[in-house]
């Protein structure tokens, strides 16, 4: 198994599961504990399994906006978006995150589970583009920093005013005294910043275990806990967010996926899978993704059946215990005709069928009281 | 992490985690072990067995599940299935807390249990399973 730079603290404290290759933590307390402190008060998670490359040249906007759907065009320096990347069919290869760091210069984050696949995809479409790429995932520490004290924590070892850095910005900083790259993003529907470490390499990960402990150290009077992929992925369902693999993948498009709203038909220069969607856009979707809430006791799964009386009309694609909520969600795709807010449909679990309705997903919790919306006037 | 696991003397286990505990009215108690309860960790839900089923040795008759993961339960004798432990549908961190205690999730009136218990493990037998399985 591959080892990210903080393996040696996970090792020590964390239950370590194989995720795609990496040796990673799906808890060190437990996910409960782990999910309410990012709800609640702070978290830190080890995103360093994540892929990380860099692309820079006269070309690099130019190519990178014919990967992607969203409009990279349109992006200022030092700021980010969130994007897919399509196959010629529409469907999608990655969701990743595109920042600018400059005119000619870019940082591209994408799934731990496609960094292979994703780089040898830009790389195989670059040539008549005056673009070089660089897979620096190896080079870089990543850390997720979320939760509504995340702000307070990170300013504790962070040279620059936290707060001044918005919503899918980036900033270049010091933490501890490191160069760090410093984002507001994150995959937990809360408040929090993504960093990266530069020139951090995997054979000597010191500089970011020195900033791990000093941020668990920052965040110790909020009650600041290291979380596990088990919390990442309870956080990410209630917010609604997709998982590749599960909610999108390469038979998956966009427009069904509910992501529509990156996906910039009108921009210059057209994008690869631009056709296909055009005419799944023309023609209609034929399943969209919803949320589902059951009714009755039991934990929607991926892969579950969703019925409607003795019609199977869709799986589940995501599905748990909601922490928060105290109930089973789940996220699955299903004919448009059952989008309706409210609609009843039933879950197979084992052998029976539980009740649910569709609900609201992005995100299933009240935004008034989760989330980085809530302290927004 | 600590990796022992409490495996009691005088019950019987199964390879897939279940411990039996014979009761002095003929009747037998059974639950998931130690080792069980920590590799699901946080038991969130658990989906217990028809009161009055007749079940087969192996037979799936329920699930303990955790946030992450859903883990099967095998009868681990023949017979009928006379009493539930129902504490467990609102509290199933019982098992986490007390395995072998208020954690038991079934009582199972045996239909040949000498028979059946041949074909399960002591203690000590399963000790030496828990621990081939640990590495």
């Amino acid at each position: 198994m591959k080892r990210t730079h903080l393996y040696a603290y996970h090792k020590e404290h964390g239950k370590i599961v194989d995720f795609g290759g990496f040796a990673m933590p799906v808890w060190f307390e437990g996910v409960f504990p782990e999910h309410h402190a990012v709800r609640n008060a702070v978290g830190i998670f080890d995103t360093s399994h994540m892929g990380r490359a860099m692309a820079e040249g006269p070309d690099a906007e130019r190519f990178l906006n014919y990967m992607v759907t969203n409009n990279v065009a349109a992006l200022e320096p030092m700021n980010g978006l969130y994007t897919v990347m399509c196959n010629p069919r529409g469907g999608i290869v990655d969701d990743l995150i595109v920042y600018k760091l400059a005119a000619d210069r870019f940082f591209i984050v994408y799934n731990a589970s496609n960094r292979e696949k994703d780089f040898a995809w830009f790389k195989g479409h670059s040539e008549g583009f005056d673009v070089s790429l660089r897979d620096v995932s190896d080079e870089v520490a990543m850390v997720a920093v979320q939760g509504p004290r995340a702000e307070e924590t990170l300013q504790k070892i962070c040279s620059e005013p936290v707060s001044e850095i918005g919503r899918f910005e980036l900033a270049q900083v010091k933490l501890c005294g490191f160069d760090a790259l410093m984002a507001r993003t994150g995959y937990t529907g809360e408040d929090g910043f993504e960093f990266f470490l530069l020139d951090t390499p995997l054979g000597s990960p010191e500089k970011a275990l020195e900033v791990w402990n000093a941020l668990l150290e920052a965040g110790e009077e909020f009650g600041i806990k290291p979380c596990g992929l088990g919390a990442r992925d309870s956080l990410r369902l209630e917010a609604g967010l997709c998982l590749y693999g599960n909610d999108i993948d390469d038979e998956t498009n966009p427009l069904e996926a509910r992501l529509r709203w990156v996906v910039k038909f009108k921009k210059p220069g057209g994008f690869i899978g631009r056709e296909a969607l055009l005419k799944v856009r023309e023609e209609g979707v034929k399943r969209t993704r919803v949320g589902i809430m059951m009714e009755e006791r039991g934990i929607p799964r991926h892969g579950y059946e969703i019925w409607d009386g003795d019609e199977r009309i869709g799986v589940v694609t995501s599905g748990g215990l909601s922490p928060t909520l105290g109930v089973g969600i789940a996220m699955g795709y299903v004919p448009p005709a059952y989008r309706k807010l409210g609609t009843s449909v039933k879950i197979k679990i084992r052998n029976r069928l539980a009740k649910g309705k569709i609900v609201k997903s992005h995100p299933f919790y009240d935004e008034s009281k989760y989330g980085w919306k809530r302290d927004r006037k | 992490m600590s990796e022992a696991y409490k495996i009691p003397d005088g019950l019987y286990y199964t390879e897939e985690h279940e411990w039996v505990k014979k009761l002095e009215d003929g009747t037998v108690l059974v639950g998931v072990s130690d080792y069980a309860q920590k590799q699901l960790h946080e038991i969130v839900y658990v989906e217990l067995p028809e009161t009055g089923s007749e079940v087969s040795q192996m037979d799936s008759i329920g699930a303990v599940e955790s946030v992450k993961a859903v883990s099967d339960m095998f009868a681990p004798v023949s017979g009928t299935i006379v009493e539930v432990n129902e504490a467990l549908l609102d509290s199933p961190e019982l098992i986490n807390e007390d395995p072998y205690g208020e954690g038991w999730i079934a009582k199972i009136e045996p239909t040949d249990l000498d028979a059946d218990l041949t074909k399960l493990m002591d203690a000590e037998a399963y000790r030496a399973h828990v621990a081939a399985q640990a590495h």
